[in-house]
């Protein structure tokens, strides 16, 4: 198994990165600051798995190259769970890429990264509505700090595909 | 299943009335600072103001290391030190280690272990860490993308738009990065030009805080030239290249305090990589030219390229063996250039030639491996394109300031 870093430009993919695999890889408060992928390894339930830190994209169909790099990656990795790494305070547009990567039928993961900021704007996410709609794991981190890194690793193991008719349905769409 | 584009908006709208809900929010004081950083009219004072201290911390911090105490540790113990002790005066080993026994400091005295250390550990690593201290700053407030937002309109008028200020910045600091930042850039010939220009036009932060030592009261006009010759470039490049300009819509993050442990993190892998990357090649540069000289190869090479040097760009014929250090290392070619005997307007031309003329031989393996990567077709293209591009404007440019120095009777 590998687990992919997905996400749009500068919501923290390359924080959580380090986080998760001890690596150094730069980070920085601008969009567009990976643009190529890293490698690292984690330790999940005893097994070493490989993380792959994504350049930012804001959907599939990519615009510059550095997108292009992400796309590629997605789909050279059809055996990969990934987590989708979402900026808290902007969850409608993080939602869109999420969704993409649903349909292709990857078992998603969702952390809602900059939760501090969301709650300093007094923006509020309810976690659990949110993850019975989608039927994916979805948890609040601040990768900065370090806090639901842990909660996040734990939740991993549970990412599975998920049939997008059925978050039609849960939804109260169709 | 897939949706349409239109499905899955309207599904997040559906799914996001039932989860998120905004509670009362007044504005902030980071609001406040947020908004008068990005707004022209207070945004651009404050841009130049902060541009203006990043150049004085840069001169400051570099000046006080480098003048305040390498200078004296390497000239007046080091040097004499070693031209006491070193044996075989006069023999090949000592010419290439040591370099000229009677030099008195060690931008003169041109051996590995003299000039070389010298360089790199005494003039460029002090003024690589202003550097980087100061952008790491930029890069992780926040600032950077609000610089983007204030220099678009300008950058527009050469076919690129405010992103383009990343690597630029970046490039300031080192070209290498800055060429794979291009590819955030949407089109190839914003690329390309992005690519080429500032492989020609930016010098790197080891190049900087060369031209503080050797040429101090003329920094500025250099950087203002080469500026000048950006635009000018830019403007013609962004003419000939076929090839779209795209409009860009850009995320201006929120401002965030650095963290000391982000910053002491990024400064060591610079220094890391300044350490065991760049030392090898100021010692290798130094002694490939030293090799070269004691061979011969150099000064057959100034009398063949004497014409050339002498007629069009007015610089000494001796200024061919930093030109050929260039090619590994810009801030030893400049270092050199300080041994040669000229007048400072040639010092000026030549420091502006060792900017145009070929990038560093990790900035050139960079552009080549960018341009395969676009496809193997348009590689051989990228690169001629960068090459004749490059060529124009050496001749161009260093012969424009010749022209000025003629003009103004002090050539």
């Amino acid at each position: 198994m590998k687990i992919l870093l997905m996400g749009h430009p500068n919501v923290g993919k390359s924080v959580v990165f380090n986080r998760l695999t001890g690596a150094n890889v730069t980070e920085s408060n601008y969009p567009g600051t990976t643009v190529d992928y890293s490698k690292g390894y984690m330790r999940l339930e005893g097994e070493d798995v490989e993380v792959i830190d994504v350049p930012g994209t804001f959907s599939l169909e990519p615009k510059d190259k550095a997108e292009e790099v992400a796309v590629k990656m997605l789909e050279k990795n059809k055996k990969s769970a990934i987590i989708c790494v979402i900026d808290s305070v902007k969850l409608e547009r993080g939602l869109y890429l999420a969704l993409e990567i649903i349909e292709e039928g990857y078992p998603v993961v969702i952390a809602l990264n900059m939760w501090d900021i969301a709650q300093d704007k007094k923006i509020r996410i309810d976690i659990d509505k949110l993850s019975s709609i989608l039927g994916v794991p979805v948890v609040p981190t601040t990768a900065i700090s370090g806090e639901g890194i842990k909660e996040l690793v734990s939740t991993i193991r549970k990412a599975a595909p998920v049939e997008i008719g059925r978050i039609l349905k849960r939804s109260g769409v169709v | 299943m897939e949706l349409t584009v239109d499905e899955r908006w309207d599904l997040i709208d559906k799914i996001s009335k039932q989860t998120i809900t905004f509670g009362r929010y007044s504005h902030t004081l980071k609001d406040a600072i947020a908004e008068i950083t990005v707004k022209p009219l207070t945004g651009i004072p404050i841009a130049i103001a902060v541009m203006y201290g990043f150049w004085s911390f840069f001169g400051a911090f570099a000046g006080f290391f480098t003048d305040g105490f390498f200078v004296k540790i390497f000239d007046e113990h080091w040097l004499p030190w070693l031209q006491k002790v070193f044996p075989g005066e006069g023999g090949f080993l000592y010419y290439i280690l040591v370099g000229d026994p009677t030099a008195d400091n060690c931008f003169e005295a041109f051996g590995m272990l003299t000039s070389g250390l010298f360089v790199a550990i005494g003039v460029v690593l002090p003024a690589i860490i202003a550097f980087y201290l100061f952008l790491i700053i930029m890069e992780d407030s926040g600032y950077l993308p609000r610089l983007a937002v204030l220099i678009d309109t300008i950058l527009h008028k050469i076919g690129l738009h405010g992103f383009a200020i990343v690597p630029i910045v970046l490039s300031l600091g080192c070209n290498v990065p800055a060429v794979t930042a291009t590819r955030t850039l949407e089109t190839k010939k914003q690329r390309f030009m992005m690519a080429t220009l500032l492989a020609i036009f930016i010098p790197c932060g080891a190049q900087l805080g060369m031209m503080i030592e050797i040429i101090p009261g003329y920094v500025g006009f250099v950087m203002l030239y080469l500026l000048i010759g950006f635009f000018v470039t830019g403007f013609v490049l962004n003419k000939i290249i076929p090839g779209r300009s795209p409009e860009i819509l850009m995320d201006v993050p929120p401002y965030r305090m650095p963290t000391v442990r982000n910053i002491g993190r990024k400064m060591w892998m610079r220094v890391k990589g300044f350490l065991f990357v760049a030392i090898p090649f100021v010692m290798l540069g130094v002694l490939l030219v030293n090799v070269l000289y004691w061979w011969g190869v150099i000064d057959w090479l100034a009398d063949i390229l004497e014409p050339v040097l002498s007629a069009w760009f007015g610089v000494p014929k001796e200024t061919v063996g930093p030109l050929l250090a260039a090619f590994l290392r810009k801030d030893l070619a400049i270092a050199q250039l300080s041994a040669i005997e000229m007048t400072t307007y040639q010092l000026i031309t030549s420091v502006v030639l060792i900017n145009l003329y070929f990038p560093c031989v990790a900035t050139f393996a960079m552009i080549l491996k960018e341009g395969k990567e676009g496809g193997c077709k348009s590689a051989p293209i990228f690169l001629l394109g960068s090459l004749a591009t490059l060529v124009a404007t050496v001749f161009l440019f260093g012969g424009l300031l010749h022209l000025i120095w003629i003009i103004l009777g002090v050539a």
